[in-house]
């Protein structure tokens, strides 16, 4: 029996805020298969941010559990979960994050850069993920020559570029029209269907939170529901 | 660092060109400051040393062992036996381009009813001419010719104060080293100009033969001057003159310039510690400059920072990258500064700036700036070194950033 892809185990994150401390997330449970299709779905403050970056090693929780593909990472130092981040996660943000003085093909390959891994290697690997986020062509453009739907595919191809098992994206649609934002959510469901990507967003957006099968809905920092379309609600 | 991270460096200190520009500009004048420093300072000291050591008659001079750390005052009634045979000799080492008897004395010198003391050289006209100051410092008159002639050069102060000129008469008194007094009456062929205005008011010269006679002391010598042949080490040719006078059983002892000449090593310490001192507030400006630079770029590029190390880079790679930057704008402001401190030498040298006398001395000279490429080499590391030392604090700021908390950067 696989171990799944993530296991999160009463995952708890505080702040402080003056003299008094602020629940961001409290005792979250989660499990994510490979290949999951999930949101993490509630209003503004409800802690999917926090609970995201948690998931995406991110931030460190201050009590709880965590498991990558089996291995524990509670304990890993930064460049352990570093070294995680590059290599099994992919990362995609509300707004698009490009390094401006890069070109869209340097930007994605970036995210091979700082695995050393060889130049050349890099083009032809950006080259294809930039074909399949439907970019062919403008793989010498800089950020400010481009749309923002167009950002955000180069966002999405930097996420996808090293073949992660799983991309966690916050609130990719936020800064979208209504147009590139269902262009964008299509481009997921092909990279899902295509690439047996896992993706798990972080969302209010209804356009998210319908169409995908797996809904964790948070309240006050805390797991209120976990659905899925077609199975029962846990 | 491979090619692809240095090419992002350089791009990112493109990103704001004006503020690049002047940051590279603090460097670029650091640089030139610190280039053309050590070039007027080295001319400064060339001169300086050219002028001690053609005082001084050579760089070398051989004395009587008693005279080891005696003033020239008190050692001038020492005298080395045999200066002919002893100067020959000398003559002969093979780091040895010249030698000349030299006798020194002190005294009065009179004209009508005027009488001044002086400092006063009995020399070889020939060899004096050749190899020291005299020749050049010739004011009025001509250079003494005749070593047996009764003829005088006066500096131009000791000549006022004697209210006498060239073809005029004046009589040379002084003490001879048995303790009585004797005289030469001599006419002046020339009145000096000597750069050292102290010296300008006491300076004398007379031929070996009636300095001799007036000293009574045919045969001897105070010192033996000697010139050694270009590009000689000089602690090593005097280390091979002593060997050879302890060979011979000489009793005497060799001084190198430097030895006799604390003014040149005072002052010498005063520039180092002057430069040193510019050099500091030099490098203090860069770093404050630069690290000013860095740190807005990081705190501009917090949410970037904050992205890379969300996709997984590393804290060092962070540090490396903005230590880079730094670096190559050192790398770019030296290259830029020494372009620019040799074009602004190159002018400086043409535009032939008269220099107003320096204390103590009675004429000035043009600037000049020497070409010295170990400056240019010195400045190319310090400058680097300084904008690596002024990119660390940001470059670890930027490496230590919570990704969280810069990705939710405002």
């Amino acid at each position: 029996m696989t171990a799944p892809l993530l296991s999160a185990t009463a995952l708890t994150r505080t702040y402080a805020v003056g003299e008094e401390r602020v629940v961001g997330v409290r005792d979250a449970a989660l499990s994510l298969e490979r290949g999951e299709l999930a949101v993490l779905a509630g209003p503004s403050g409800s802690g999917k941010t926090t609970l995201l970056n948690l998931l995406g090693l991110l931030d460190r929780p201050d009590s709880g559990r965590l498991e990558l593909l089996g291995e524990d990472v509670s304990t890993l130092d930064d460049r352990g979960r570093a070294r995680l981040r590059r290599e099994k996660l992919g990362f995609v943000f509300q707004s698009h994050q490009l390094v401006p003085v890069l070109s869209a093909e340097e930007n994605v390959a970036l995210a091979l850069w700082i695995r050393g891994l060889p130049e050349a290697e890099c083009r032809v690997r950006a080259r294809a993920a930039l074909a399949a986020v439907g970019l062919a062509g403008m793989e010498g453009r800089r950020p400010d020559a481009m749309s923002g739907g167009q950002r955000q595919r180069v966002a999405v191809a930097r996420a996808i570029v090293g073949e992660p098992a799983l991309v966690l994206a916050d609130e990719p649609t936020a800064s979208l029209d209504s147009e590139t934002a269902a262009r964008l959510l299509d481009l997921f469901d092909a990279l899902h269907a295509e690439k047996g990507i896992a993706f798990l967003f972080s969302s209010h957006d209804p356009r998210i939170v319908e169409r995908v099968p797996r809904r964790v809905r948070l309240v006050d920092g805390r797991i209120a529901s976990d659905e899925r379309t077609g199975g029962g609600a846990t | 660092m491979t090619l692809r991270w240095w090419r992002l460096a350089a791009r990112n200190l493109l990103r704001h060109r004006r503020r690049t520009f002047l940051t590279g500009s603090i460097v670029v004048v650091g640089y030139v400051a610190a280039t053309m420093t050590a070039g007027f300072v080295a001319q400064t000291f060339g001169g300086l040393k050219d002028i001690t050591i053609r005082g001084q008659g050579g760089h070398l001079r051989v004395v009587s062992a008693e005279a080891v750390g005696k003033t020239d005052e008190e050692a001038a009634g020492l005298l080395l036996d045999d200066a002919e045979e002893l100067t020959r000799s000398v003559a002969t080492s093979p780091d040895v381009r010249q030698a000349m008897p030299r006798l020194s004395f002190f005294g009065l010198v009179a004209h009508g009813d005027r009488s001044v003391g002086y400092m006063g050289t009995g020399t070889v006209p020939a060899l004096e001419k050749s190899a020291t100051l005299a020749a050049e410092a010739v004011a009025e008159g001509t250079f003494l010719s005749d070593p047996e002639a009764d003829e005088v050069m006066l500096g131009g102060g000791l000549a006022r104060s004697l209210g006498v000129t060239v073809g005029g008469l004046v009589t040379v008194m002084t003490t001879t080293p048995d303790g009585g007094l004797n005289a030469v009456d001599a006419e002046v062929v020339a009145v000096l100009r000597w750069p050292i205005k102290e010296l300008d008011d006491r300076v004398l010269f007379l031929p070996y033969a009636p300095a001799a006679r007036l000293l009574k002391a045919e045969g001897k010598a105070t010192s033996i001057a000697v010139t050694l042949k270009e590009g000689t080490d000089l602690e090593r040719a005097a280390g091979a003159l002593r060997a050879r006078l302890h060979r011979t059983g000489t009793p005497a002892a060799v001084k190198t310039w430097i030895e006799s000449a604390p003014f040149y090593v005072a002052v010498k310490r005063l520039y180092a510690a002057i430069f040193l001192f510019t050099g500091l507030v030099l490098a203090t400006v860069v770093v404050l400059a630069a690290a000013n630079t860095m740190t807005m770029s990081v705190f501009e590029r917090t949410r970037e920072i904050g992205t890379l190390l969300a996709i997984g880079m590393e804290r060092g790679q962070v540090r490396r990258l903005f230590l880079a930057e730094g670096l190559l704008m050192g790398l770019a402001g030296s290259v830029a500064g020494a372009v620019a401190s040799l074009l602004i030498r190159a002018a400086v040298n043409a535009a032939r700036i008269e220099l107003p006398p320096p204390p103590g001395a009675t004429s000035g000279g043009a600037l000049h700036v020497e070409l010295i490429p170990l400056a240019f080499g010195v400045g190319f590391v310090l400058m680097t070194v300084t904008l690596l030392v002024a990119s660390w604090w940001p470059a670890r700021r930027a490496a230590r950033l919570d990704p969280v908390e810069a990705l939710s950067h405002v």
